[in-house]
């Protein structure tokens, strides 16, 4: 008899542990466990999906012994034998007990569903590259909590990024400021061109002009990259070192927006650069929307509409400022003279340079900072 | 499939291996009866920052060298249907009511009566608890007693005992007639 036991006990085991029990069981577990947080309190739900638990054990047990010829006699005795009281075995049956005790049964969901959180954080990383290292050492033992400060944390480097970017545009708007003389141009379609060969007083003609630079601004392309003083990459590098991220991990950063479309000049935005003002750019509306009359004598809704206008204007200069900076450094040293009547451009990059820095440096802090909570958590 | 199901069961608790007994305790009661307030107050949790109970909770707490599972499951009229699921296989009901909420007293009176008929039930012990007597307002236990009809019941024993959750007071006294009437006859 005690054979007999040790048998059926060796089989239901090798039951527990085969394809036909676990992928019916692991599917169900899978599909159900979504709605298994590690709260305190229990969801009313989670009795139903209990309920379809035992339903679906009981059903697998039945089909078991019918199979294999056991009756409930056998297994009875089977786990009734001192066999059955180890250590590896009362594992095995783990997801029995589940059946008749909820807390076993919700222990189980809880862990499966973390399980299948950690599996999609897997997943994300594969697709974005790497995580940073504070992400990938000892995954396994990540909590939601350190995983949310993660998400912050990666969320504030973004921003502080995105606003770096800005403030660089702003700047470069202003040196423009300083640059242009201060009449209006806005009728001035030509914009760029004309503007650089007038004040370069240049004899060769407009077409000539524009295709030096397109010369230059292909081979400062392929430079680009390699310039380590240039503030984009001082921001990526930084951010790298702070972070001890991988190259991967610069993917999940945005985009450099302005340097990269800068990269890429395409020609018509070329057309409209210049004067900065607010009120070129509400002359500028006017004049677009055929009105004549001075701003202040218009209707409240002329005027609102002008404002739109104007701040929609102003926002494609914006994005002129950012597409010149980036031509800027790949001015060839001939059109030099087109800064000339400005303060000379070479302190005021330094100036930046310095500013930059110390910013960079503000950053690269915070972010050491936010690392080793993270990590010492 | 019930006899094979109850063979399981059986199958099941051996599985288990557990030696100590086991009492599955039901805690029931309108919405802010204090059911959760006792239930933490049984397991010497911290009182102060409960929150209407939306699903259920469970505490194991031993009582003279047995488990009591006690299951505590939200009161609010829209979760009250649920009630019946969680009723198979009890041994204990315990009901709780709000002893100044006198507005309410034939509502909860008549879910009580609700109770006792259900099938799951049949000559399950019952233990009420006349709560919040720490509240000047709150009826004596044997005003509620007397409104519940209590001296009807014949299918089963009964207790009506006067507590205050929040602050533990009476608590322990049905926790002591449950040892003595249920605990003991189990055993």
């Amino acid at each position: 008899m005690a054979d007999d036991s040790e048998w059926v006990l060796e089989s239901i085991a090798g039951y527990l542990g085969s394809p036909e029990w676990m992928i019916p069981v692991t599917d169900f577990m899978e599909n159900k466990c979504s709605v298994f947080d590690d709260e305190d309190e229990n969801k009313l739900t989670y009795t139903e999906i209990h309920q379809q638990y035992k339903e679906l054990v009981e059903k697998l047990l039945e089909n078991y012994m019918q199979e294999v010829g056991i009756n409930e006699q056998q297994f009875l005795e089977a786990c009734s034998s001192p066999f059955a009281k180890s250590k590896t075995l009362q594992t095995v049956f783990q997801p029995v007990l589940a059946t008749d005790d909820f807390q076993i049964f919700r222990s189980l969901m809880v862990q499966k569903n973390m399980e299948l959180q950690l599996q999609a954080l897997r997943v994300i990383k594969e697709r974005n590259g790497a995580l940073p290292e504070c992400l990938t050492d000892g995954a396994d033992m990540m909590s939601e909590l350190e995983q949310q400060e993660m998400r912050i944390l990666q969320e504030v480097l973004k921003r502080s990024k995105e606003e770096y970017d800005e403030e660089v545009a702003r700047r470069l708007q202003f040196e423009e400021e300083i640059g242009c003389t201060s009449s209006g141009s806005s009728a001035d379609k030509n914009g760029f061109d004309s503007e650089a060969s007038a004040s370069a007083q240049s004899t060769s003609s407009i077409d000539n002009m524009s295709s030096k630079k397109t010369e230059k601004q292909d081979q400062l392309r392929s430079a680009e990259n390699g310039e380590p003083s240039s503030a984009k990459t001082n921001t990526v590098s930084s951010d790298k070192r702070s972070l001890g991220k991988d190259s991967g991990e610069r993917k999940t950063l945005p985009a450099v927006t302005a340097p990269v479309k800068g990269s890429e000049p395409p020609a018509t935005l070329k057309e409209k650069s210049g004067r900065q003002t607010v009120e070129s750019y509400l002359a500028e509306a006017q004049r677009e929307a055929g009105i004549s009359r001075p701003f202040n004598e218009l209707s409240a809704t002329e005027q609102e509409q002008l404002q739109e206008r104007a701040r929609y204007l102003r926002q494609q200069r914006d994005k002129l400022q950012a597409l010149k900076k980036e031509q800027r450094p790949k001015q060839p040293p001939a059109e030099e003279p087109t800064a000339a009547p400005a303060p000379a451009p070479t302190p005021t990059t330094q100036e930046i340079s310095v500013e930059e820095k110390k910013k960079l440096q503000k950053r690269k802090h915070l972010a050491e900072k936010l690392k080793e909570e993270v990590i010492k958590k | 499939m019930g006899e094979v199901q109850k063979g399981l069961f059986s199958v099941i608790e051996k599985l288990k291996g557990t030696t100590e007994q086991e009492l599955r305790i039901v805690l029931l009661g309108l919405d802010n009866a204090g059911k959760t307030t006792l239930l933490k107050q049984l397991a010497s949790e911290d009182v102060n920052t409960i929150t209407p109970t939306q699903g259920f909770n469970i505490k194991s707490v031993t009582c003279h060298g047995m488990k009591l599972n006690v299951w505590d499951i939200g009161g609010q009229r829209k979760i009250r249907p649920f009630w019946k699921k969680y009723l198979e296989n009890t041994d204990l009901l315990i009901y709780v009511i709000d002893s100044a909420d006198k507005k309410r007293f034939e509502e909860t009176g008549l879910e009580l009566s609700e109770l006792i008929d259900e099938e799951n039930l049949k000559g399950v012990p019952v233990l009420i608890f006349a709560n919040k007597q720490d509240l000047a307002t709150a009826s004596p236990a044997s005003e509620i007693a007397e409104g519940l009809n209590l001296h009807t019941y014949r299918d089963r024993e009964w207790q009506i005992q006067a507590c205050s959750a929040v602050s533990g007071e009476g608590v322990q006294d049905g926790m002591n007639w449950i040892s003595n009437n249920i605990v003991n006859k189990k055993k």
